[in-house]
């Protein structure tokens, strides 16, 4: 029988802010090599895809290409990088730096740990976003007040993969298994996810195969908001981000416990 | 139980999925005294201190750690004790300085007390010149008093060292052997693991050497050399022919005896004569000396080695 009780959310005391302060602490030390990849790549594709590439498109579903591709943009750089922090970063402190390890000595629990280190990937992820979308008002294509419900959307975008990429850190055997899930899942989500063209252009079995997977309802959810096109499936996209992301939160929350404790 | 006891395990078990790790601990650990666990390579002996800290679940029995149940109350109890793990677990990406302060911040302590409490250990630990030192450039001695002040900073009614010297050049080492004498001079009570007998023997007010899981004797140094291996010790190296001659003549005389290789160990009894023995043997490598801890522990645990 399956037990109901894992899907409870276990109770998750306060002291998940000092994890979270410990990240931001080492990360106001590393901040210029955050800076870089975290906003200048995006803006380097902003640049070849949505400026170089897509001058030589007329419009796409009534759109100049940039302003279809900036949504798009947003919703990978939400998902790429709590995904590389939740893989790599937390994988390093799991292992090798033995940093949760350090950190279980002390009054602090592994559900603490597993919150703060999530919150921080998400709060990353959000510094991500922020930066984008300031780099992209400067090139005016922000100009609708819904990019701040935009900037939500892609928040919980964010918690999803740093859930995601905390799982595969639990499953991890060494690093070669985070090269195994980027090529084989996260630059393939890229490409069938309607980034960089829309999602009817594609097979039905892919047009299936992408909603499974969080990025597609995201990268809908910000085109609806930031076009005026509203639609009450709207709300399904959410509900369905909504459940993802405490699905993962429980289940990182499961796998890396026992990790710390067993 | 009663209020002075700090530790009370009864028939501890845990299990690795099909490998027992522990297998029926039971033992009691009072307020103030300093107890060695003692044991070869996986012996258990870490996997014990580990329940004992919380890092780990027990498998079967009970364990209470200053009467607190480690199965429901690990939060509280971590909240009382120091821990000063055997690989050090510093966080390598900050100062020693801010070590401490995140360590204080982990530790919830109240933020008014933390720096004066930082700059006390610092002060007491001799660490103040490298305050603002990373991690990676200290020496392992320096890293191992610092795993100690941090182990200290929310003032733990109880200190646990897992293998504290193991690593350390000779002074690191007398100088952790003066803190651990201070420390039971303020009636700390502190549980330790070592491989070396002889801290075990300077340190502990009472040892348990373990092996494969199991307590095989718990008592005072004295006592456990003084029940095992008698009052005193006649080693001595021979040759391959003659050993058999003397194993026969020793067991005729009804000396307890032990082999390792070329090598032989009679443990005199207070009733036997160490005399008769250095006329029955002609080895030119006969020494006659006082029996430690050591004896005591390759009698229990074997001469076998251990690979883990």
């Amino acid at each position: 029988m399956f037990d109901l009780t894992y899907l409870k959310l276990p109770k998750i005391r306060e002291g998940y802010k000092n994890i979270w302060l410990r990240n931001f602490l080492h990360f106001k030390k590393t901040f210029m090599v955050s800076f870089f990849w975290v906003i200048l790549e995006p803006l380097m594709y902003l640049g070849a895809i949505g400026y170089g590439l897509g001058s030589y498109i007329q419009t796409i579903n009534g759109q100049s290409y940039v302003d279809f591709f900036f949504p798009g943009l947003l919703a990978s750089t939400s998902m790429m990088v709590p995904f590389f922090e939740s893989t790599y970063n937390n994988y390093t402190k799991l292992t090798f730096q033995k940093i949760y390890n350090h950190m279980m000595l002390t009054r602090l629990d592994s559900h603490e740990i597993v919150t703060g280190e999530l919150l921080w990937s998400t709060f990353k992820g959000l510094f991500g976003i922020v930066g984008l979308v300031i780099i992209g008002s400067f090139f005016g294509l922000v100009s609708e007040w819904q990019i701040l419900l935009v900037v939500v959307i892609l928040t919980l975008n964010s918690w999803i993969f740093a859930g995601i990429a905390m799982t595969i850190t639990s499953i991890a055997k060494n690093y070669d298994s985070f090269i195994y899930a980027t090529s084989g899942f996260l630059i393939p989500l890229t490409l069938i996810s309607g980034i960089y063209f829309p999602i009817s252009q594609m097979p039905l079995i892919l047009q299936i195969t992408t909603y499974i997977f969080p990025l597609a309802h995201t990268i809908e959810l910000c085109r609806m908001l930031l076009t005026d096109s509203w639609h009450w499936w709207g709300y399904l996209h959410i509900a369905y981000l909504l459940i993802l992301a405490y699905a993962f939160f429980l289940i990182a929350l499961h796998r890396i416990s026992k990790k710390l404790i067993n | 139980m009663s209020l002075d006891t700090a530790i009370e395990a009864k028939n501890v078990v845990k299990k690795y999925s099909d490998f027992v790790a522990l297998d029926g601990v039971s033992l009691d650990i009072k307020k103030g005294e300093c107890f060695g666990l003692l044991g070869p390579n996986g012996a258990g002996k870490s996997t014990l201190m580990k329940l004992m800290y919380c890092q780990s679940l027990l498998t079967e029995g009970e364990l209470y750690i200053l009467g607190l149940n480690v199965k429901t109350n690990f939060r509280e109890i971590k909240s009382k004790i120091g821990v000063v793990p055997q690989d050090n677990m510093l966080d390598e990406d900050f100062t020693l300085l801010e070590n401490l302060k995140l360590f204080a911040r982990y530790q919830q302590m109240e933020p008014s007390t933390v720096n004066e409490k930082i700059f006390h250990l610092l002060r007491l630990f001799k660490l103040e010149e490298f305050a603002n030192h990373q991690i990676g450039q200290l020496s392992g001695g320096t890293q191992r008093r610092l795993c100690i002040a941090r182990a200290l900073i929310h003032s733990p009614d109880l200190l646990f060292l897992d293998e504290p010297t193991t690593g350390l050049d000779p002074q690191s080492r007398l100088w952790l052997w003066n803190f651990v004498k201070q420390m039971k001079d303020m009636a700390g009570t502190i549980i330790m693991t070592t491989h070396y007998i002889e801290e075990a023997e300077e340190l502990c007010d009472r040892v348990a050497v373990i092996d494969h899981g199991k307590i095989l004797a718990i008592d005072y140094p004295a006592t456990l050399i003084k029940n095992h291996i008698g009052e005193e010790v006649v080693e001595f190296h021979s040759n391959s022919v003659d050993l058999n001659y003397y194993i026969n003549r020793l067991k005729e005389n009804k000396f307890e005896y032990q082999v390792y290789h070329n090598m032989v160990l009679v443990f005199i009894k207070p009733e036997q004569n160490s005399r008769i023995l250095l006329e029955i043997i002609k080895s030119e490598k006969v020494t006659l000396r006082k029996p430690t801890l050591n004896d005591v522990f390759l009698k229990l645990a074997g001469y076998n080695l251990r690979d883990v």
